[in-house]
């Protein structure tokens, strides 16, 4: 115990005095605020405004309320686009050709071939290409609806079926992207803030020779490792909870009722949050002392550890995709936790006994982590770096 | 006491096999000062680096106090003070702290832990910098820390390697001074040099390895006479039949 206390002082000591290090590790906190409020605010925009549309209108002279009806859906001519957004309006060349024949086939009630030409594989376009269809789609409509109104054919007939959509997601859900991206964000910190920690502790005391007096010590390799891991899990724990409480902070100036969606980190939710991330923190801790540990070199730790920071961004991103996802993906770190933080974004009710799981099975490979790293640093190879 | 037998140890790289030790035995008895000497190369730093458990024989045996270093290494551990060759500094702790770590690790606590502080500080002449932060040393003022570490907890074997590299004559002196005071306390001394004034004056017994093996053994003056010369440097080069690393 009292090698223990002393391992577990220094380890504190040393890392709390690196003020360099330890403000690198935090920063990641303090980036959270203001990535969630700028990236909320751009989607409140993009979600309420609807900005005028230049296009490149060929033959807008054959069919004036075709054009008129265009303008009162913001869409323009290119000619009248303002000089500050005409190299964009260009770039992104939206071409609408209304026919010469228009007003022949019009009265022919032949159907008209209205030619929309652009680059649909942009996903910038989307919202344009979309706006534009729909204006030529009620135009359309109108005329039909007309048609038929002036034959004495009710306008009801053309709906026989009509789907009634019931939308059944909380108004929380509606902010997914809040919360998807600070699922990520925090699964991101929990790795990132006590890397500096893991990496200084390990391959930097190896470099500067202080491992190799440490391990000539009466003193169990276990002790070691155990006492690295809860320093750098502790500091990466700091960096989740300042996160969590300056993003609730600036979540609260942003009016999410704009777009219809409410985003609250009250203190249930904190909890959870917390009770899914701690084990994280000791996974991350551990994982990067094992592969730190490895390491030939300080530089080669830095190269190799920083590339295991790619999995909390990675392994969420990839769930996205996957639509009938494997039951054994619900335990795993990090899979399990990010699944469980979506839920409890959307407002569905925790499922404990899975967060227990997850949790348990979390800990579990920390151990074994941390185990494989003490039996590692009894190698002469691990221990002198040898190849 | 320490008790090496037949210790042997290769080193392999890729296709190449260096053998650092090669059938290895020597004794250093407590109350006595017990010299390493060796050309570069010769496997004093591996033989020390095994004895205190970084580095595994692959043949051999090593005792300390009565305990096998293979078997039980973590209690043979507690019988050792150790200085090794590469010596680093926790740099964000102070010179006072940094002891205070290496005595806990040896299970001191309380007041006997600040007295046995408070005692090697004064003897290695370290009050004025014990209180600073060990970043920016000089090489003097490192081992002197390093020293300390090893020294705090009063082990009764100690095995320093190459302990005076870097040390100004004041500091040199009072390590022979401690070194002795260790010796007629009946502690047992292992140490490693290239000055072969310092193990003249200093050793019981002088142990001379080249090329992984014992090359003779005994008092500075029986290895005078074995040799045939009058000056140990000229006995040392004679016994291990080359002057390479005589300069080193």
């Amino acid at each position: 115990m009292i090698q223990f206390k002393a391992l577990l002082i220094k380890e504190f000591k040393e890392a709390f005095r690196d003020k360099r290090a330890l403000m690198a590790a935090l920063l990641i906190a303090f980036m959270a605020p203001v990535m969630i409020f700028s990236i909320s605010k751009v989607a409140i925009k993009e979600a309420i405004e609807k900005p005028t549309i230049y296009a490149q209108i060929l033959g807008s002279e054959f069919s004036p309320k075709l054009m008129d009806k265009f303008k009162k859906d913001k869409i323009l001519p290119i000619s009248k686009v303002p000089d500050n957004e005409k190299y964009l309006w260009q770039d992104r060349n939206i071409k609408i050709t209304i026919p010469k024949f228009f007003a022949k086939n019009m009265f022919l009630g032949k159907t008209i071939e209205v030619v929309l030409n652009t680059d649909y594989s942009d996903k910038a376009m989307d919202s344009s290409i979309q706006r534009i269809k729909k204006s030529v789609d009620e135009y359309s409509r109108r005329i039909g609806h007309n048609r038929l109104l002036v034959r004495g054919v009710d306008i009801q007939l053309l709906h026989p079926v009509k789907l009634i959509e019931q939308d059944t997601a909380l108004l929380s859900s509606n902010a997914a992207f809040i919360s998807m991206l600070l699922g990520i964000y925090l699964l991101v910190a929990a790795f990132v803030s006590g890397l500096p920690v893991a990496i200084d502790s390990s391959a930097g005391e190896r470099e500067r020779n202080v491992l190799e007096m440490l391990l000539c010590q009466p003193i169990a390799t276990i002790k070691i490792v155990f006492t690295k891991m809860t320093c750098a899990s502790v500091v990466a724990a700091t960096g989740v909870i300042l996160t969590l409480g300056l993003t609730a902070l600036a979540v609260s100036f942003v009016d999410l009722a704009q777009i219809g969606a409410t985003f609250s980190l009250d203190f249930y939710t904190v909890m959870v949050l917390l009770a899914l991330l701690l084990p994280i923190c000791f996974f991350a801790s551990s994982l990067q002392l094992f592969f730190a540990f490895q390491a030939k070199s300080f530089k080669e730790a830095q190269s190799t550890v920083t590339m295991i920071i790619m999995m909390p961004a990675f392994i969420p991103m990839a769930l996205t995709f996957i639509n009938d996802k494997p039951k054994w993906l619900d335990w795993m770190p990090i899979s399990g936790q990010s699944l469980l933080m979506e839920d409890l974004f959307k407002g569905i009710p925790v499922n404990w006994s899975v967060v227990l799981f997850t949790g348990a099975v979390t800990l579990m490979m920390t151990f074994s982590l941390i185990h494989a790293t003490a039996y590692r640093l009894k190698s002469e190879k691990a221990v002198m770096a040898l190849g | 006491m320490i008790k090496v037998q037949n210790l042997h140890k290769k080193f392999v790289n890729g296709k190449n096999k260096i053998k650092a030790l090669n059938g290895l035995s020597f004794q250093a008895n407590d109350g006595e000062i017990t010299g390493i000497l060796g050309p570069n190369g010769a496997g004093k730093t591996t033989c020390l680096r095994t004895l205190y458990g970084l580095l595994k024989a692959d043949e051999g045996q090593m005792i300390i106090d009565n305990i096998d270093v293979a078997t039980q290494a973590i209690q043979a551990r507690k019988q050792l003070g150790i200085f090794p060759d590469k010596f680093g500094l926790y740099e964000r702790l102070t010179a006072y702290e940094q002891i205070d770590y290496f005595a806990s690790i040896h299970g001191l606590q309380g007041i006997d832990k600040k007295v046995a502080i408070e005692q090697v500080i004064n003897d290695l002449g370290m009050t004025a910098l014990a209180h600073r932060k060990t970043q920016g040393f000089s090489q003097g003022q490192r081992m002197k820390v390093t020293l300390a570490q090893a020294l705090v907890h009063q082990p009764r074997n100690l095995i320093l390697d190459e302990p005076t590299r870097g040390l100004d004559v004041m500091s040199t002196r009072i390590l022979r001074e401690y070194l002795l005071q260790f010796k007629h306390n009946g502690h047992c001394i292992l140490f490693s040099s290239h000055v072969m004034q310092e193990v003249a004056a200093l050793c019981d017994r002088v142990i001379i390895v080249s090329n992984g093996k014992l090359a003779a053994q005994g008092t500075p003056q029986e290895l005078c006479e074995l040799a045939g010369e009058s000056h140990l440097e000229d006995a040392f080069v004679k016994l291990i039949g080359s002057d390479e690393g005589v300069a080193a």
